[in-house]
């Protein structure tokens, strides 16, 4: 299946042309948050930006999750996050099966994770614009480990397999630096730029300031009533994904605090009243945010944590020593410890921590069924909660493929673990 | 076209006694009763001859030889984890391997990280020990894997209370080179135009050499080789077949293959020749541990590592060796590596010549059914395509 540029060009432009609808809706809306608005713009800037890069002579890299990307934005080169690329195209623009059904004409069988099938089939019938480097890890999973090959053939570029160790030893840290060296010399041979060693330390500084800011962010979400909306922890997922390091996300995560401090003086929540306080484990369907939403406003629902994704490990980062840092923050990310990592008694306290410390009524695991070693602790996390007398709802699901969940089902679900909630 | 053995092989019926009994084979519960140490392991990359050395018995971890329901290993690991991983917990979480004194894997793949994880949470072995393995083959990657293999090595000493020297490692080497290079010969015959033994007889003889001492298997493996030599048995098939993918160790499913005609003349199995394959180089007795680490790492890749042309050119190379018609990749259902490779494997082979035939799998599977069909369809074709 060919695609012609033009075409290239219109699907990266319906996604950016979304985002920026969605700011302007949003600065209309006199309930809405500011920050909500500065972060859809941020979206539309930076899909502006991987379009106009090759035109203008820049240089795209493509790269999986939790990629190191502080590094590409210290080269000047321009990002491209694949899995959120193909989650945001799910949720604005509604292409889920053409990218699936592309990813399954390349061989990927359903069991491989959806978002990666989806990246592939993208790439393979044009629907995203062609890197020039393809970067991949295996932080956080084989999906991310072995998705890289088939794209670079798929892309006819060269590309960079960043090898993250299991444990985090002194030893494996060493090497983690290593690999990080390695890639910036593959990047400046292949893109013709040199390491700013000056800038990287400036956006380690800034990193460091972000997940200050994360972290206090969530200090804030321990109010009752919490002031965060119900889904949008999604927001802090992409800013850093999108944004490590950069000015727009302390603009943004500043204003957020802000506004979620303010409401928390205030004593108002997001949901009102707040009557289910719950944990988020792993992400709900896309396509359901906008319904998940509406049915946490209407039972007043919402989710307080998400330790998965949203409780950064203990550390700080040192401008001094820039490389150092950045492999340092990839042992800091939360997806780490409960995804990756050893599940060890650190990660396992630090479930039951987040529901305490958050004072959880209950807790709702999105079972994606293409994350298999996140599915392999349902049952654990299950049990360790259950000690604290916090029940778990589990609901099988697909995070980018609309077939698998209907609202219905989901509806009725949640309802049942609502009365359920409600009775205890 | 049956391809069973037309003559009755004695020692052949000796490695299926000690299949059959598995985990619970005489060999280990007599050792056990004279006090000797028993560790499973998991994964190609966990080195047994420091085990071996430390003079303990090293077992591999593997999971029901048929297709089970797998009641625990489902609500413990969840249904999206491959087959192998939950066969093999539910074994551990019914007390089957509770007479290990530790397990060792290494940080190969989600399943076996995951498994090991909730074996650690809810089996508790007395020793537990997960190595870290890196993805690459660098001068970087070989340091830290050594460093992985020499803690390995330290906290084994530590919880036996000994230490294991290096004439022991040497030792340990010797013992587990001799096995290679019996399992060489072994399928070296499987390289004649009609080979000695059958691929489901092979399995028989693989699934042995990590379930019983390895000093008796190879006094088994050479009364086997010497059994063959004499026996007269020859096998002629429709098409020689190689396997590729997951773990696989139940014969069965090879046996349903061979039935219809075709020959599994080799293979490209962890549990097979990836288990075997390649020696540990050793310059006299000098720095056993460095050879060791060097030959795990670099040993027939699991479709974890990278590059993934390292494995592929191998398996082009086993093809042209044993002059293969065509390829069965037969993968565990979520079993997430080999499925990302198959494309690019496929579009190798096909180049060369070599078609695919692609099957999901669960662990077990005895291949029955609509795999049959499928296998005879592509037997038709491979024999259509030689005319």
């Amino acid at each position: 299946m060919i695609i012609s540029s033009e075409q290239k060009k219109n699907n990266i432009n319906s996604l950016i042309r979304t985002c920026r609808l969605l700011a302007r809706m949003s600065r209309v809306n006199p309930e809405a948050r500011k920050s909500e608005t500065m972060y859809y713009q941020m979206l539309a800037d930076y899909y502006t930006r991987v379009l106009n890069a090759q035109e203008e002579g820049g240089f795209v890299a493509a790269h999986t999750v939790f990629f190191p990307t502080e590094i590409l934005y210290a080269m000047d080169i321009v990002p491209m996050h694949t899995e959120t690329t193909t989650w945001l195209t799910a949720l604005f623009l509604r292409q889920q099966a053409e990218l699936l059904s592309a990813g399954a004409e390349l061989g990927l069988v359903s069991e491989i994770c959806s978002p990666h099938r989806g990246v592939a089939g993208a790439f393979s019938i044009g629907a995203l614009p062609r890197p020039d480097v393809m970067l991949w890890s295996n932080l956080v999973c084989d999906n991310t480990a072995k998705s890289g090959e088939l794209l670079m053939e798929i892309n006819h570029c060269p590309g960079f397999f960043l090898d993250h160790p299991f444990q985090g030893s002194e030893g494996e840290v060493k090497y983690f630096i290593g690999e990080l060296e390695d890639m910036i010399h593959f990047l400046e041979e292949k893109s013709g730029r040199r390491m700013d060693w000056d800038k990287l330390a400036e956006i380690v500084a800034q990193m460091d300031r972000q997940i200050e800011l994360f972290r206090e962010i969530c200090e804030l979400r321990k109010a009752v009533p919490s002031p965060f909306p119900p889904m949008s922890f999604l927001e802090l997922l992409s800013v850093d994904y999108l944004y490590p390091g950069q000015p727009e996300a302390i603009d943004y995560l500043e204003l957020l605090h802000q506004e979620l401090a303010d409401m928390v003086r205030e004593g108002k929540g997001a949901v009102s009243p707040e009557r289910f306080r719950l944990m988020t484990l792993f992400i709900p369907p896309m396509h359901l945010m906008g319904f998940l939403g509406k049915i946490s406003q209407e039972y007043g629902a919402v989710s307080v944590v998400e330790p998965l994704f949203t409780r950064w490990s203990e550390g700080r980062l040192d401008p001094a020593k820039p490389l150092e840092s950045v492999a340092k923050k990839a042992f800091l990310i939360p997806e780490r410890r409960s995804m990756y990592g050893p599940l060890d008694e650190h990660a396992l306290k630090d479930i039951v921590d987040s529901a305490e410390q958050y004072k959880v009524d209950g807790a709702v695991y999105w079972a994606f069924m293409g994350c298999r070693h996140t599915c392999a602790t349902v049952k654990l996390f299950k049990d360790i909660l259950s000690e604290i007398d916090v029940p778990v709802l589990t609901l099988d699901c697909d995070i980018v493929d609309p077939t698998i969940n209907s609202e219905e089902e989901i509806r009725e679900k949640l309802e049942q673990f609502f009365e359920l909630l409600e009775d205890r | 076209m049956s391809q069973k053995s037309n003559v009755q092989l004695h020692m052949l019926d000796r490695f299926r006694e000690v299949n059959n009994t598995f985990p619970n084979t005489a060999q280990i519960l007599e050792l056990k009763r004279q006090g000797k140490k028993v560790f499973g392991w998991l994964c190609t990359y966990v080195p047994e001859e420091i085990i071996h050395a430390a003079g303990a018995l090293p077992v591999r971890i593997t999971g029901y030889s048929q297709e089970m329901e797998l009641e625990d290993g489902n609500a413990y690991l969840y249904i999206n984890n491959c087959s192998f991983s939950r066969s093999c917990l539910q074994m551990g979480l019914r007390g089957e391997y509770d007479y290990l004194d530790g397990v060792v894997g290494g940080s190969t793949c989600d399943g076996a990280r995951r498994l090991f994880d909730l074996w650690h949470y809810y089996i508790k072995a007395p020793f537990h020990h997960v190595l870290t393995v890196p993805r690459k083959y660098t001068q970087r990657a070989h340091d830290l894997y050594y460093s992985q293999v020499m803690e390995f090595k330290q906290r084994l000493e530590e919880f036996l209370g000994l230490q294991i020297t290096d004439e022991a490692l040497c030792q340990s080497i010797r013992v587990y080179n001799e096995s290679r290079a019996l399992l060489k010969s072994l399928y070296d015959l499987r390289k004649l135009s009609n080979p000695l033994i059958t691929g489901a007889e092979t399995m028989e003889v693989l699934n042995a050499s990590f379930r019983m001492p390895k000093e008796l298997f190879n006094e088994y493996l050479r009364k086997l080789l010497n059994e063959l030599s004499t026996s007269g048995n020859t096998h002629k098939s429709r098409a020689r077949l190689m396997l590729v993918g997951s773990v696989m160790n139940n014969p069965e499913f090879v046996e349903s293959i061979e039935e219809l005609g075709g020959l599994v003349v080799t293979d490209e199995l962890c549990s097979s020749t990836r288990y075997w394959s390649d020696p540990v180089v050793l310059d006299g007795c000098k720095d056993p541990l460095q050879a060791i680490s060097r030959r795990y790492l670099n040993n027939f890749p699991c479709a974890r590592m990278f590059p993934s042309d390292e494995r592929f050119n191998r398996i082009l190379e086993l093809a042209r060796d044993f002059r293969v018609d065509g390829v069965i990749s037969q993968i565990i259902r979520y079993c997430v590596p080999y499925a990302h490779d198959l494309p690019l494997l496929t579009d190798r082979l096909k180049a060369q010549g070599i078609p695919t035939l692609a099957l999901d799998v669960e662990y077990g599977t005895s291949g029955s059914g609509q795999i049959r069909t499928r296998v005879q369809a592509f037997l038709e074709m491979l024999e259509a395509k030689r005319k």
